[in-house]
This record gives C-alpha cells, structure tokens and sequence, in this order.
C-alpha cells in the first residue's frame, strides 16, 4: 500500500491505495487538482519508493522546477524517479530521457512505453499520469479509455500503483461517467466553490473500491511553498471572561490580530494557522455579557468550538454553558479547553468534566495558554473531531 | 454592472458600450498590427480601472510588460495578470512573479485555466475590481499544439467563466493560418468580431455582431497608444 500525503486523504481511503490499484484526481477546469498528483509522487519519493512521471504537457527538464514551487526537492531521488517523456515530440524538441514517446500523439506509441517501464519497473512502484486529459486530446476519447483499461490491468499484473491527474473539460458525457464510475478503483473530485468565479476549492472521496467510507468533502489550499493543506474557514474560540481565549489565539497562530481595550477583548481576536498539514482561520469573541450579541454574529459558519475555561474558577462554568448556547455550537465539533493547567487549585480535566458535566465525546484539553503548552494538541483534537470519517 | 469599451473612438460610438459577459475573437492576416490593437484595448481597460488578464502563448511575460513600460509608466503599476505560455517551453528557468505566473507549455490546458482563474480570483475577490478583460493572444499558437476540439472544450469553459464574472474576453485569431470549418467552429463562442482585413497598402477593421449591421470598414493607422481609424470606401 502506497500513501497519497495528502492529509486526511489516506484516513479517508483507510490508509491509503493498495497495491495494484488505480487512483484518478478528478479535477474541474481551473482548479488545482493537478498538485494532487505531483504531492503523492514526491511523497512517495521521499519514502524511498520508484516513481514514474509520465509527461504529457510539460518539459521534461521543467519537471524539477515544478515541484520545487511547493518546496519539494527531487535532485535527491534521481535514482528513483523515472520519466516518460510524452511531451517532447510534440514541440519537436530532443530528449534526453530513457522512456521516449517519438509521437505523443500515437496512443500505440504511448501504450508501448507505459508497457515497457510497468514490466522493466520493480514491483509496488507508482506511476503518475501528469496529465490523463492532455493524452485524451491528443489521441482521442476513445483510444485513451482503451489504453486507461491496459494499463490499469498491468498496473494490477506487476503490483504498481497508478495515478491519474484528469481535468474534467467538456468531454462526451459517456467519457466523463466512465471516468467518474466504471474505469478506475477510486475517484477523489476536486472541485471549485464559485460565485463569478471560483474562490474556494476542496476535494472529496467520491469512490474507493477497497473501503465503503462515506463520501466527505474537505476545503483546501495550496501553498506555496507546502503543497495541499486541509482549510479550515472558522473556528470560534469563547469563553467566559479572562480565561485565556486571546492568549490561546495568539500561541496557536503563525499570525494573529486582537481588537481590545485595556487588555480585554472587545471585538475579536483573529488568528491564522498552518499545522500538520491544516490551515485554519481562527476567530476569538470577547467573554464579558456585553459583547454577548457579536459572539452570536461571530460564531455563523463555525466548523469547530474551543471553549475555553480558567480551570481555576469553578464560577465561570456557568457562563462558559451559557456562551455556548449563545454561539448555537450544539452539535459542531467541540474542544473545551482547561487553561491555566500551571495555577494552584487548577481543576484536572476530568474534575471539569463531572462538575461541568461535560459528555464523554466531547474532548477536554489541558493547556498552559501563555507558555503555549498544550495548544497544538488541542487544535490536532479539534481539527480532526471536524474531518474525522463518519 | 457597467460594460466595456475598446478605447477605439469612432468603433466605440458606433457600437456603443459592449455589455458585460461578451466574449469577442479578433481575426486578421498576420502583421497587420493585432497585437497593438490588442495592447491599446488592454491600456484602455487599465486607464478604466479595469483589471486585466493577458494570456501570452507568443512573448515572454516580461516583454508584454515592457511594452507597457515603454508606452506609459504610469500606469504600470496597474491590475494586470499574465499568464506566460512562453518561457518554459523555451527550457528557461522563471519563477512567478506578482505579475507573471507561467504554465508549462501552450499544450497545458489545464495550468493555463488554473492560472486565469487565480487571476480572476484575486482581481474579483480579493480586490473588488468589478471589471476584467480576459486577452489570449493568440489561440492560433493553441491551435498549432491542441485540435481544434481541444480547444473548443477549453474556450467552452472560459466563455462561459468570462459571462458568469460579467468580464470582456477578447481572442485573437491568425486569419489565414487555420480552415474555414474551424473558424466556423469558434465563432459560436463569441458575441462578437474584430475583423481585419488588408486594403491596398494598409489595412482596415470593422466590428461584427453588435449592431444590427456591421460597422463600416475603417482604415487605421497604429500611433503608439492611438488607434487612428479613417473610413474606406
């Protein structure tokens, strides 16, 4: 079994794309699906593992600098890394590569070398498609699902892992529902959220073979240099009143703002962070009752709670339940926080949860918010209460 | 929503304002001076506060912002995206810059939609520019690396994204250098035409598709910034 490196992603395919299996980013025009492909080859890389990339719209020698766009550095794995130049015929340019396609436009020509480095490769190696809708193009609809077919059986025969990167354009509706249902062990779609134009993007399981997991959607972004990171738009950080809600934005964010007057929030606090892979927005409210109408507006849209609680003021508990009626969590993803784990009479976490009566499933994190004890594990826990499988 | 003008004055009475969401392709021999015409009508957005995304599939993005450097400073500094088909099938190594982000090759599809789209995207949303012109200069050189079907599917998409941002698309065509189907083909994407066409020693342009009739042929003379139309007969 292989591991695409995408965060969440394995968990989503139970860890991963077994052996002999075909895997396809399905993509929509203009959205980046095409750093699926290339993150789960660099991974795979840097596990050690032979990897193929086979090019069918960028220059051989471009293929280094592409990935170092993201950060990723392949002049360690020259050994490992093999590529199928179907790119250079097609500009009338040489190449200096082992695998050539002379005419990128002949699918047999295509189908020879694609056969010829699945038997000569070591069993268990990956083989990304750099661009399966390029191919299409060039040699036709039909011809390409024909050679798709071929591959993915010898993929099966010799044990290698195939990837697809595939960009949905207009194709015949035939094409497209073959690709999506019939031709491939697994599909992950990654889609645009648009409104004039595309502003958000986010990728799903829409079909594994090997596992029945419900279908889950995940917003991400790309960076730059990082590669695909989950994207979190909201979590609401409350909690009654000097229990640390600021402080805990500002040791869990890479950049943060707060909006207060002599030392307490009035407003907001608001914090961005970039974590194992997750990348959140982080939005703190104010704790006193008379800011209690924008916690309300700054809580719409959450994807998670912290509440945050001074585990040394057993009085504030009421008003920390009363703040999460206020923010309508019920039934979102909760991490309460006991702050202040480092004061005498602090209450353990398991103490707040009888005298707060807090639920089994809801997760309570011990934290020293200004020495930034703690944090991290709680945003982990928060993070993977909101993309955990169903 | 307020629509678009070319900045050519007699065509821009004649027309009047091109409605928002138009996607018009412009067709002419080769060296009758289609990119100024397309530079002035990308100078023209940036002097209406338009943003502009300039897809390059023949010049290297620094040397499409030299022309504008050379023709006015000022307004450098303006809204422009391009993305640069160019250097990377050249073999040379360019990162992106804040006015450059480069696709792999005329053959990338899929990255040169990617990167409109991220131009669209941060010019929209992430700037309120509720106006931009989207140029591909030219789909010819598309053409000569992707079938025409390619490209029909690709232009399908950007049309149509064209239309939902209420943006202008303007692309230009090599007349001459494809059959007639596929000219036949394209236009049932546009709105609208830019056609050129030479005339004696020159050469002249009209606009199709705005007003009942087409525009007179007019011809013109290219003066740095200035597109100077006189009608022919």
């Amino acid at each position: 079994m292989i591991q695409t490196g995408i965060t969440k992603l394995d968990d989503y395919l139970m860890g991963g794309i077994p052996d002999g299996k075909s895997l396809v980013y399905y993509s929509h025009p203009g959205v980046e699906g095409n750093v699926f492909g290339m993150q789960t080859l660099y991974h795979n890389l840097a596990e050690g593992k032979k990897c193929v990339f086979v090019a069918s719209s960028s220059d051989p020698s471009m293929i280094k600098d592409m990935f170092k766009e993201f950060g990723w550095d392949l002049d360690a794995y020259d050994e490992n890394l093999i590529v199928v130049d179907a790119y250079s015929g097609l500009v009338g340019a040489t190449s200096n590569e082992k695998y050539v396609v002379e005419n990128p436009e002949s699918i047999d020509l295509l189908n020879e070398s694609i056969e010829k480095v699945m038997e000569e490769l070591d069993e268990n190696s990956t083989i990304m498609f750099e661009s399966l809708s390029t191919i299409m193009d060039l040699c036709g609809e039909k011809e390409t699902i024909d050679a798709v077919k071929n591959w993915n059986l010898h993929g099966m025969l010799y044990e290698h892992v195939l990837i697809y990167n595939f960009t949905a354009w207009p194709y015949d509706s035939k094409t497209l529902d073959l690709i999506k249902h019939e031709l491939f062990d697994a599909v992950i779609t990654v889609g645009g959220i648009a409104e004039r134009v595309i502003y958000g993007q986010y990728f799903g399981v829409l079909k594994t073979e090997w596992s029945d997991i419900e279908l889950k959607s995940m917003l991400f972004r790309v960076l730059r240099p990082g590669g695909i990171r989950i994207y979190i738009p909201k979590i609401v950080v409350t909690g009654p009143y000097n229990a640390g809600k600021s402080t805990f934005v500002h040791a869990l964010s890479t950049r943060a703002v707060s909006v207060d007057r002599i030392g307490t929030t009035v407003a907001l606090d608001h914090g961005h962070v970039d974590h194992k892979g997750f990348s959140a927005d982080i939005f703190g409210t104010p704790g006193q009752e008379r800011f209690d109408p924008i916690i309300k507006m700054l809580s719409g849209e959450a994807m998670g709670i912290f509440l945050v609680v001074d585990s040394t003021n057993t009085k504030d508990f009421v008003r920390a339940k009363q703040m999460l009626e206020i923010t309508k969590a019920y039934g979102l993803p909760l991490v309460v926080i006991a702050n202040k784990q480092d004061q005498s009479g602090a209450l353990k976490p398991e103490e707040i949860r009888s005298h707060f009566n807090i639920p089994e499933n809801v997760q309570i994190m011990p934290t020293v918010a200004d020495k930034g004890e703690g944090v991290f594990e709680a945003f982990e826990a928060l993070v993977n209460k909101i993309t955990e499988v169903v | 929503m307020s629509g678009y003008s070319l900045g050519i004055e007699k065509i821009d009475e004649l027309i009047g304002e091109i409605r928002s969401g138009s996607n018009i392709m412009m067709i002419g021999p080769p060296m009758s001076g289609k990119d100024d015409i397309i530079n002035t009508i990308i100078y023209n957005g940036i002097k209406d506060e338009n943003s502009v995304i300039f897809v390059s599939t023949r010049e290297p993005g620094e040397r499409v912002l030299e022309w504008f450097k050379q023709n006015d400073q000022d307004t450098f500094d303006a809204h422009i995206g391009i993305v640069d088909c160019v250097t990377k099938t050249l073999g040379m190594v360019a990162s992106d810059t804040e006015y450059i982000k480069r696709a792999s090759s005329p053959v990338d599809l899929t990255g040169i939609g990617v990167k409109i789209s991220q131009f669209f995207e941060e010019f929209l949303m992430k700037k309120n520019i509720p106006n931009t012109r989207l140029c591909i200069n030219s789909l010819s050189t598309i053409l000569m690396y992707s079938n025409i079907q390619t490209v029909f599917r690709f232009l399908h998409v950007f049309t149509g994204r064209v239309k939902s941002a209420n943006a202008l698309g303007i692309y230009v065509v090599e007349d001459e250098m494809h059959d007639p189907q596929t000219i036949a083909t394209l236009k049932q994407l546009f709105d609208g035409m830019i056609e050129i066409k030479s005339n004696g020693d020159g050469f002249a342009m009209r606009i199709v598709g705005f007003t009942p009739k087409p525009t007179p042929w007019f011809n013109y003379e290219i003066d740095g910034m200035n597109i100077i139309l006189q009608e022919s007969e």
